[in-house]
C-alpha cells in the first residue's frame, strides 16, 4: 500500500485509541486521528471558530467538541454539528498498512 | 452571584478563640469565636439592635455583648439580656451560620442551613495526616475569586509570572497536557517523560537517572484546587498509575469569596518525604509563597482593569481549556441555584 505520493505515514494503528483523539501533521497541516468503531477517522484538527486545536478538546458521541467554546464537529464527516463554529473541518482518506496508518493529503 | 450552597474555608483554626474574629464573607459580615468548651460558633456580626458589628464586643462566658448597648446574645444567636430591661422582644436574635472545625480550617456553610451535610467538606486530609509534612497559610486578594481559580487551572503562566522563582523547575512546554470533566470536577493533567529530574526534586529525591514527573490539578467547585505534583524513576509505572517511591507534593487551595472584587486565599504545601522535617517543610512553604505573592500580584492588576472596563474583550488559547470548562460549571451551578431559590419562593 501507500503506493501513490500523496499517502503519508502518520502514526502507528496501536496509538489511535478509541475515545482520544491522536493530533499528528501532514505536511504542515495538523490533523487529528479518532478511532470510532474501530474504524480510524482524520479530520482537521483546528478549528474553525477561533483555531482552537480540536484534539485537546472531548470527544463524545461520535463528534469531537471544541475544548474553548464548545463547537462540535461530526468525526467521521468533519460536519459541524454545533456553534459557535460554522465552518466545517476538511476530512482526509485513511489507509491502514499492518501497524501503520496513511493519510492522504490529496 | 456567589454559589451559596457549599462548605467554604472561612479562618485558620488559631484565628477563632476567645476574642470575637470579624470577616466579610460572601458579601455578608460574620463574627467567629469560640465557646468556653473550644467550639466555634459563627454570628453575622450586626447587632439585631443597631447594626454594629458584634466582633467590637466581647465575650461574657459563651455569650457575645455587643459594644453600643450591651446587649447579650447566647450561642445560638438568641439575645438573652437587655441591660435595663425584662422582657426580650421576639425578633431579638442574629443570624448563625452551621460551622465546622477540619484540616487545620473552619469552615462555614453560607446557604440554607437545612442542606449543611459536613460530609459534604472537601477532603484536604493532607494537613493533618501524619504521612506528610505541611504547612498553610492565608493571602488576602484584592480580586474577584474566579481570577485566582483560573490561575491555579492553567500552569503554563508558572514559565513567565514566576520565571525568576519556580518557574524554571517547572517549564514543561513540550508537555502534553490532557484535559478531562465529570459533571462537577475537572482535572487537567500534565506528564513530562524521561527527563532529568528538576533540582527542586532531585536534592530531595535523589535520583539516579531520568523521571517521569507530573502535575495534576483537581478542580471541585465552587473553589478548590488540589494540585498532585511528583516524580518518579522512569520506567517504574508512574503514568501508569503505579507509584514507586519517588517524590509527591501537594499544592492546597480553597478560595472564597470576601466581596465580588476581594478574596480570601486559603492554601498550603504538604510533601510526603522527610515528613517530620520541620524545616525542610518551612523552606519548602517559602518557596512557594514567594511565588503566590506574584500571583496575587497578577489578580489584583487584573481587577483593576476589569473594573474600569468590565465588558472589554478578552480572547482565548488552547491554554485556558481547564479555566474555561471550571467557569461552565460554576455558570451551570449557578443557574441550579438560582431555579432552586425560585422554587422556594413560589413555594
Ligand atoms: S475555538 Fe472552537 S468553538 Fe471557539
Ligand atoms: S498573556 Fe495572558 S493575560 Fe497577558
Ligand atoms: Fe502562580
Amino acid at each position: 500500500m501507500a503506493d501513490s505520493g500523496t499517502w503519508h505515514r502518520v502514526a502507528a494503528l496501536d496509538a489511535v485509541k478509541e475515545g482520544e483523539a491522536l493530533p499528528v501533521k501532514l505536511g504542515d497541516t495538523a490533523i487529528a486521528l479518532y478511532r470510532l468503531d474501530g474504524q480510524v477517522h482524520a479530520i482537521d484538527d483546528v478549528c474553525t471558530h477561533e483555531f482552537a486545536l480540536l484534539s485537546q478538546g472531548f470527544v463524545e458521541d461520535g463528534a469531537i467538541e471544541c475544548p474553548l467554546h464548545a463547537a462540535r464537529f461530526d468525526i467521521a464527516t468533519g460536519r459541524c454539528l454545533a456553534a459557535p463554529a460554522e465552518r466545517d473541518l476538511r476530512t482526509y482518506p485513511v489507509r491502514i498498512d499492518g501497524n501503520d496508518v496513511y493519510v492522504s493529503a490529496a | 452571584m456567589f454559589l451559596r450552597n457549599y462548605w467554604y474555608v472561612a479562618a485558620t483554626d488559631t484565628d477563632v478563640g476567645r476574642k470575637p474574629f470579624p470577616r466579610t464573607i460572601l458579601g455578608e459580615p460574620v463574627v467567629f469565636f469560640r465557646t468556653e468548651d473550644g467550639t466555634p460558633v459563627a454570628f453575622e456580626d450586626r447587632c439585631a439592635h443597631r447594626h454594629l458589628p458584634l466582633s467590637m464586643g466581647k465575650l461574657v462566658g459563651d455569650r457575645l455583648q455587643c459594644h453600643y448597648h450591651g446587649l447579650q446574645f447566647d450561642k445560638t444567636g438568641h439575645c438573652v439580656r437587655i441591660p435595663g430591661q425584662d422582657q426580650i422582644p421576639p425578633n431579638a436574635k442574629v443570624k448563625t451560620y452551621p460551622v465546622v472545625e477540619r484540616y487545620h480550617w473552619i469552615w462555614i456553610w453560607m446557604g440554607d442551613p437545612a442542606l449543611a451535610d459536613p460530609d459534604k467538606i472537601t477532603d484536604f486530609h493532607w494537613f493533618d495526616d501524619p504521612n506528610w509534612g505541611a504547612k498553610a497559610s492565608y493571602l488576602h486578594v484584592k480580586s474577584n475569586w474566579q481570577l485566582v481559580v483560573d490561575n491555579l487551572l492553567d500552569l503554563t503562566h508558572l514559565a513567565f509570572v514566576h520565571e525568576t522563582t519556580i518557574g524554571n523547575a517547572a517549564r514543561a512546554e513540550h508537555a502534553v497536557v490532557k484535559v478531562t470533566r465529570a459533571p462537577n470536577n475537572v482535572v487537567v493533567t500534565r506528564w513530562i517523560i524521561d527527563q532529568d529530574p528538576p533540582p527542586t526534586f532531585q536534592k530531595v529525591g535523589k535520583f539516579a537517572g531520568h523521571v517521569d514527573r507530573w502535575q495534576i490539578i483537581d478542580y471541585v467547585p465552587p473553589a478548590f484546587l488540589r494540585l498532585d505534583v511528583g516524580a518518579t524513576a522512569t520506567g517504574t509505572g508512574a503514568p501508569e498509575g503505579k507509584r514507586v517511591g519517588g517524590v509527591t507534593m501537594r499544592n492546597l487551595n480553597a478560595i472564597t469569596p470576601e466581596t465580588e472584587t476581594t478574596s480570601h486565599y486559603f492554601w498550603g504545601q504538604a510533601h510526603d518525604f522527610d515528613v517530620k522535617n520541620t524545616e525542610l517543610t518551612n523552606n519548602i512553604f517559602e518557596q512557594i509563597q514567594t511565588a503566590f505573592f506574584e500571583d496575587v500580584a497578577v489578580f489584583s492588576a487584573q481587577q483593576r482593569n476589569l473594573d474600569l472596563n468590565p465588558n472589554a474583550p478578552q480572547i482565548d488559547i488552547n491554554a485556558d481549556t481547564g479555566v474555561i470548562q471550571a467557569r461552565r460549571i460554576i455558570d451551570r451551578l449557578r443557574g441550579e441555584e438560582r431555579a432552586a431559590m425560585q422554587m422556594t419562593a413560589a413555594e
